[in-house]
């Protein structure tokens, strides 16, 4: 029991337009298929979140959803501002990132206070970012798909983990654009697909960083066969698609 | 530039050009094998009061179908309850379903003086155009069957499409027709409508009975997630299996679906919905029936194809999805696990996360997973703990790869697949890609 990891996918109803679920699954499929049990909480509006949470999972939404979990999560924030600060691990996409942030402009003039989670600031824009992302990340090359109206400004304290090869990516970075911020072990970014189960990668370094805090034994092995191959079959699919000429991302 | 053109709403000598422009365009493009949009744009250029014109010409009007899912198949449930009861019932092919495709359509069947026979008109309409639409054709019906998550890359937020189909509806010059059971249409504001406003519905019993419901989106504006209560003028009662009941007005219609699923009979009672309003009096039940019964499978909803070319031999049963919802629904009407099936998607659907939204239990195994994303699909699967076959993107292979399969003791194979390899599929077992089963 003691081994057990608990993921939370918080405001699934709301936050979950983008098969958000996907991410929760690649972690809680890793884990299991290496003997690790694994325990999946979803928390909505108003719900406890159980103490013992190891990783939270938060997906994305349209604006009237966030205005709807706004005040439920900024009653929060305290409790999220302790688990990150602790080197837990949290992994937010979108709109639910946005929200995570210092405050979101919006178009019309009003913001939308963030929570400060993570040190950037984000303008919705006119123009819609939408096609396949690809950013090399330390821990490996990140393959998605991208579709959000928004800048990401970073504050001088983000930690920009990825560069963007190909496509529009949430924010400049030295010259260049980029894509996910990263603070401990917690995670911000616009990479759908999701991202997780296509970057299996990335899932590891989430789970490497669980386990090792819970001084639990995991690897992915034999066991992770199928979904590396399947992984490597879609992302090499999509880097395919990016690199050929005629391609023209999504035809709007 | 046209502006001097008069507007009056009666065909004659002047459109004798731009018809018959648009009709050569038409030939020309089809020569071509090309799309059917070029046509209709340079008509609409010739003559900007063509469109009205023919629209003003059907007796019974012009009915729009709106929804994200389903508008093809209830189109074509429509058009056989009207024409079961002796109308000439004028309607786009699948697909033709923005401006210049309905304007093409149109085109094709008008004489050179713009004149049109046909008693009404059935189109099923692109949500984003809808309401530049209405203001061309005058709807006398609109009907909006559903909002479900889907096609966010193009437009964004779930409920702008909600938006879109209620802002079309104000228009409607009779009825305005929606589902009582979605969640944001059932919140229709009806003192905002022209037309009298009718809802169709599932009875709750038998929603409460389908493991996921009718999966369409939930409210995440006003603060009411679900739906409002609303009496329901049209309202299915009995499911089983194809067989339903739907009590339309307070008489039962029994009738027979075109494939298994409860959003088919959702689809059916907001045909017999429209049905009833575009007839008035003239609707009954039973004529209503016999139009179901005369309905052929339109493709992909239940159409058997043999797999070897022999009629007697084993059989493939289609089963078309275009979003979570639409397959939820289609794998939630499943009489158990297929013994044999293949699945697959194409580039035409560029954002498969979705494919995470979908509860995969039911199907034990898939044998051929294929298309363009057949290895984002096979990933989705993976993860849903679906035993995989084999990956094979390319769909000529994987259909070789079927017909390899040991034959299934049912006598049947089932292919999920989206509208675009459901052509290509139909057309590598032998069933060319002729129009869809409409007349
Ligand atoms: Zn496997």
């Amino acid at each position: 029991m003691t081994d057990t990891v608990r993921i939370v996918q918080l405001y699934p109803v709301e936050l979950g337009i983008t098969g958000d679920r996907g991410n929760v699954r690649a972690l809680q499929v890793r884990l299991e298929r290496a003997g690790v049990p694994v325990d999946v909480v979803r928390v909505g509006i108003g719900e406890a979140l159980p103490a013992d949470a190891d990783i939270i999972v938060l997906g994305n939404g349209p604006l009237s959803a966030m205005r709807i979990v706004a005040d439920d999560l900024r009653a929060r924030a305290a409790e999220l501002e302790k688990f990150v600060e602790a080197g837990r691990s949290l992994f937010a996409i979108g709109a639910s990132a946005e929200l995570l942030s210092e405050g979101v402009d919006l178009l019309d003039g009003e913001i939308l206070d963030g929570l400060g989670l993570f040190p950037f600031r984000v303008a919705r824009t006119r123009d819609r970012n939408v096609g396949y992302i690809i950013a090399d990340a330390p821990f490996g090359r990140v393959i998605g798909f991208e579709d959000h109206a928004s800048r990401w400004t970073l504050g001088p304290q983000a930690e920009a983990a990825g560069t963007v090869v190909a496509g529009k990516g949430s924010f400049s970075l030295d010259g260049a654009a980029g894509e996910i911020v990263r603070r401990g072990e917690s995670y911000a970014s616009n990479v759908q697909g999701p991202a997780l189960p296509l970057n299996p990668q990335w899932s590891d370094a989430i789970l490497t960083a669980v386990t090792a805090r819970r001084g639990i034994a995991w690897s992915a092995g034999d066991a992770h066969t199928h979904l590396n191959e399947y992984a490597d079959g879609a992302r090499a699919a999509i880097e395919h698609l990016v690199h050929s000429k005629d391609f023209s991302t999504i035809g709007l | 530039m046209m502006t001097g053109a008069p507007q009056a709403r009666s065909a004659g000598i002047r459109y004798v050009f731009p018809v018959l422009a648009g009709k050569l365009a038409r030939f020309a493009t089809r020569l071509r094998g090309g799309g059917s949009a070029f046509p209709g744009y340079l008509t609409n250029r010739l003559a900007p009061t063509l469109l009205p014109t023919l629209a003003g010409q059907f007796r019974y009007g012009v009915v729009f179908v709106l929804g994200s899912n389903g508008k093809t198949t209830t189109t074509h449930m429509i058009s056989e309850v009207l024409r079961a009861h002796g109308l000439t019932v004028f309607t786009n092919p699948t697909g033709a379903n923005l401006p210049q495709g309905v304007t093409s359509a149109l085109l094709a069947d008008a004489t050179l003086t713009g004149r049109i026979r046909a008693d009404v008109a059935v189109l099923e309409i692109d949500e984003g155009y809808a309401a530049d639409l209405a203001d061309r054709l005058s709807p006398s019906v609109i009907l909006s069957l559903n909002v479900q998550v889907d096609q966010l890359y193009r437009f964004y937020e779930t409920e702008r499409v909600a938006d879109m189909m209620l802002e079309a509806s104000k228009r409607a010059t009779g009825h305005v027709i929606v589902n009582r059971d979605d969640p944001y249409l059932s919140k229709i504001d009806t003192s905002a409508m022209r037309g009298e406003v009718s809802f169709f519905g599932v009875s709750p019993e038998l929603v409460a009975a389908s493991a996921h419901g009718l999966a369409n989106a939930a409210d995440t504006r006003s603060g009411n997630a679900g739906i409002l209560d609303h009496d329901a003028f049209a309202e299915v009662v009995s499911a089983r299996g194809r067989d339903v009941v739907v009590r339309v007005d307070g008489v039962d219609a029994e009738i027979t679906l075109p494939a298994r699923g409860l959003h088919y009979a959702a689809d059916a009672a907001a045909a017999l919905t429209v049905a009833s309003r575009v007839l008035g009096p003239d609707f009954t039940v039973e004529s209503a029936a016999k139009g179901f019964a005369q309905m052929a499978p339109a493709y992909g909803r239940g159409e058997v194809i043999p797999l070897r070319r022999d009629p007697a031999g084993e059989q493939v049963e289609f089963v078309m999805f275009k979003n979570a919802p639409s397959l939820q629904m289609n794998l939630d009407a499943l009489e158990g696990a297929p013994e044999r099936a293949l699945i697959a998607i194409d580039e035409g659907t560029p954002d498969v996360s979705w494919l995470y939204d979908v509860d995969f239990d039911v199907v034990k195994r898939i044998d051929v997973v294929t298309g363009e994303k057949a290895y984002q699909l096979a990933l989705s699967l993976e993860h849903a703990g679906v035993e995989i076959g084999v990956v094979e993107p390319d769909m000529e292979k994987a259909v070789a790869l079927m017909r390899a399969l040991e034959p299934a003791a049912s006598g049947r194979q089932t292919w999920f697949v989206n509208y675009e390899l459901m052509m290509i599929g139909r057309r590598l077992l032998g069933h060319g890609d002729q129009e869809i089963a409409r007349r």
